[in-house]
Parts: structure tokens; C-alpha cells; sequence
């Protein structure tokens, strides 16, 4: 832990986050459009649960970049401050929301004991993303309050877009990464 | 009041209207915050793009309520949205990152490791979006069009990324920054009493407006 966490690794932590939100930013009006598309048919939270895989994107790529503990955590929350600063479309639910997707991205880590940096740590990370980040758009975007097939269209929704963008997405990118020898 | 003690303020409340339902809450909330914001002298653009931004999804998720779910709760969860951008608002025209770092660093304890590699980050964020915008520009001149699905984007920035951790850390380092040596302040951040006194106070009236109401 010690050891990972130096200046330059901190930094580099942080411009990953930043790099992701910036990438994410700058596609803001796919969310929007999409988010309108859907609207007349009551469809929008689709618009959140096809896009979700973009928002938590940092935490796998820094837990594959840095293969160390915490650096999903670290990545969502430093991440959601700057992006708060930066004038996300959230507020002040960003702070909470990166708390979140933190943990649980990094729980699917935890659960591999930290040794899995390869699909069965992509599998289980998006499980765990998936499904506390679920609980928690219950409250947060009242979920609750739809049908049992409409959750279970939105779960599988956002799964899907977990999968690739958190998944399949960011194994493309570390393994660019890994040819040109920056990781290991 | 101190902006470390702010942070937790609103992120409490925040927490608490994301668990509850209450209507009158979420206004109070939104006129109060929007009342600071005037006070603090918000300009109107900014005052109007807080107003248009969360547009679209406080009517996508009303719409969405009102087809699939209940109206009560469509409303409540629309004004919700509301909430929070103000909430948001009403701590970053209050409160800047540096101040919001120092206090951590000097009154919760933060190592100066984080407190000043996130600084120096943050303060890269314009030069990593040019250099973004660099990336796609000079893909674009071989006709390869990045967007925010293609792996290449992604390593190309990470890779520039890493070339600006190193020279800043290098940076840094060559400027005596000693990780986990003991640090002097230039400007000393102690919080006052009576922000603790605030805090417990708003949170308190949240407490009586959940309860009453």
C-alpha cells in the first residue's frame, strides 16, 4: 500500500479519473439525447442504465492500471471531486454516487482476493458494480417504484453496459498498455 | 464556515433526501441554497445554468414516474434532482478545491501526498483536455475517428498522463516536496467553533423538517 501510493502514482490516479470524465463530458449530449428519445415513452432511466458502464469506468481501469488495493475507491472518489468542481450535471449526488461505485467496483477485486486482474475480475467486478449501484439508483432515482419487468429490463441494461465499457473496454485498454510495457 | 465541515454538512443532507420523501424538504432545500447562491453574489449565467442543465433528467425521470411509476413520486423525485445541483452549487461558488484540501491536509489529518498530488492533478485538467482534444484532432488528420469507445483514445491519453504525472512528481520532488515529512503552513487553517455549532444546527433543522412535515 505503501509503496503504491507515492506522488506519481496519486497523480497519475487522479488524471485517469479526470481523463475518463473529461471523455464522458464531452459525450454529455448522448445522455441528453438519449435521455429525450426516451422520454415521451417514460423510458428515460434507460438513458442511465445504457450509459452507466461510462461513469464508472475509472475505477476498473485504475484497479487493472495499478493492480493494487484501493485504487477503485480512490479513482471514484477523487474522480466525483474534481468533477464536482468541474460542474457536473449531479452536484452535490456525484460525491455520493463516486463513494459508491467505488466500493463497489472494488468489492469484485476484494472478492478475488486481489489476485484476478483478468476476466474472472472482470466478471466479478461487474457483479458487484451492478448490483450495489442497483440498490442504490432504488433509492437515489426511485426504481422502487416500477414494475418487477421493468427492474429486471433495467438490470440486465445496465449489466450489459457495465460489462463493456467496464469490462470488455478497459481490458482492451490494459492490454494496449500492457504491449507497450507501461504495466506489467 | 470551514469547507471541510461544509462538505459533510451537505453530504448528509444530500444522503438524507435520497432516503426520504419529502416534498417540502427539497424545496426548502432549493430556496435556501438558491438565497446563499444570491448572496454570494452567483452570476446569471451560472445561476441560469443551473436552472437548464438538470432539465432534462428532472422531466425524463417525472416522465418516467408518471408512465411506469406513481406522479407523488415522480415530483419528489424530479425536485430531488434539483436538490442536489443546488446543494452541489451552493459548496463549489462557497468553497474552493485548495481551501477544501488545506483543510483536510492541516485539520483531518490527510497525508500532503494526497492533498497536494490531487491539487497538482486538478490543476492539469486543462491541459489534459487539450491534449484530448489533440489526440482526436491529430487521429482525425489520418482519418481516424476516436470517440469515447475506442480503446486508442484512452491509452493515448493515459499514456500523456503518465508523462505529466512523472514531470510533475520530478517537479515537485526537485522542490523539496518530502512524502510523509512533517510540512509548514504558509497560511494556517484552524476551524472555528462555531462552525461545528452551524453544522449541528442545519442538520438539526433538516431532522425537524423530516419529522414535522
Amino acid at each position: 500500500m505503501q509503496k503504491t501510493w507515492n506522488l506519481r502514482n496519486i497523480i497519475l490516479l487522479t488524471l485517469i479519473s479526470i481523463i475518463c470524465g473529461i471523455i464522458f463530458f464531452a459525450t454529455g449530449f448522448i445522455y441528453n439525447s438519449l435521455s429525450l428519445m426516451l422520454t415521451p415513452f417514460g423510458l428515460a432511466p434507460f438513458a442511465n442504465d445504457i450509459l452507466i458502464g461510462l461513469w464508472i469506468m475509472a475505477a476498473p481501469l485504475a484497479s487493472f492500471i495499478f493492480k493494487a488495493p484501493g485504487a477503485s475507491i480512490l479513482s471514484e472518489v477523487l474522480g466525483s471531486v474534481v468533477e464536482m468542481f468541474l460542474g457536473g450535471q449531479w452536484g452535490a449526488a456525484t460525491m455520493i454516487g463516486g463513494f459508491i461505485q467505488g466500493i463497489a467496483s472494488e468489492l469484485g477485486f476484494t472478492l478475488t482476493k486481489y489476485k484476478h486482474y483478468d476476466w474472472i475480475g472482470i466478471i466479478s467486478t461487474t457483479l458487484t458494480t451492478t448490483i450495489i449501484t442497483f440498490i442504490w439508483d432504488c433509492f437515489k432515482n426511485g426504481y422502487s417504484a416500477y414494475s418487477i419487468h421493468m427492474l429486471i429490463l433495467l438490470f440486465i441494461t445496465r449489466m450489459i453496459s457495465i460489462f463493456i465499457f467496464g469490462g470488455i473496454l478497459t481490458k482492451l485498454v490494459t492490454n494496449m498498455l500492457t504491449r507497450s510495457n507501461v504495466i506489467k | 464556515m470551514d469547507p471541510a465541515l461544509k462538505l459533510i454538512t451537505i453530504l448528509i443532507i444530500a444522503i438524507e433526501i435520497s432516503f426520504t420523501q419529502n416534498l417540502i424538504l427539497n424545496f426548502i432545500i432549493i430556496i435556501v441554497s438558491l438565497l446563499i447562491l444570491i448572496l454570494n453574489k452567483i452570476s446569471l449565467k451560472s445561476l441560469l445554468y443551473i436552472f437548464l442543465v438538470p432539465i432534462i433528467p428532472a422531466i425524463g425521470i417525472y416522465a418516467a414516474q408518471l408512465i411506469n411509476g406513481s406522479t407523488n413520486y415522480g415530483i419528489i423525485l424530479a425536485t430531488r434532482v434539483y436538490a442536489y445541483v443546488f446543494l452541489g452549487t451552493t459548496f463549489t461558488k462557497t468553497a474552493s478545491i485548495k481551501d477544501l484540501i488545506f483543510t483536510l491536509e492541516q485539520n483531518f489529518k490527510l497525508p500532503a501526498k494526497f492533498a497536494y498530488g490531487v491539487l497538482g492533478a486538478f490543476n492539469l485538467t486543462e491541459t489534459i483536455r487539450k491534449e484530448i482534444k489533440q489526440i482526436k484532432l491529430a487521429a482525425a488528420m489520418r482519418n481516424v475517428h476516436l470517440t469515447f469507445f475506442s480503446p486508442t483514445l484512452y491509452f493515448k491519453s493515459i499514456m500523456s498522463a503518465l508523462n505529466w504525472s512523472n514531470l510533475l512528481a520530478e517537479g515537485m520532488t526537485s522542490h523539496l516536496f518530502v512524502e510523509d515529512s512533517p510540512r509548514t503552513h504558509f497560511k494556517n487553517i484552524n476551524i472555528n467553533k462555531l462552525d461545528y455549532v452551524k453544522m449541528i444546527i442545519i442538520i438539526f433543522l433538516v431532522q425537524i423538517v423530516l419529522i414535522k412535515f
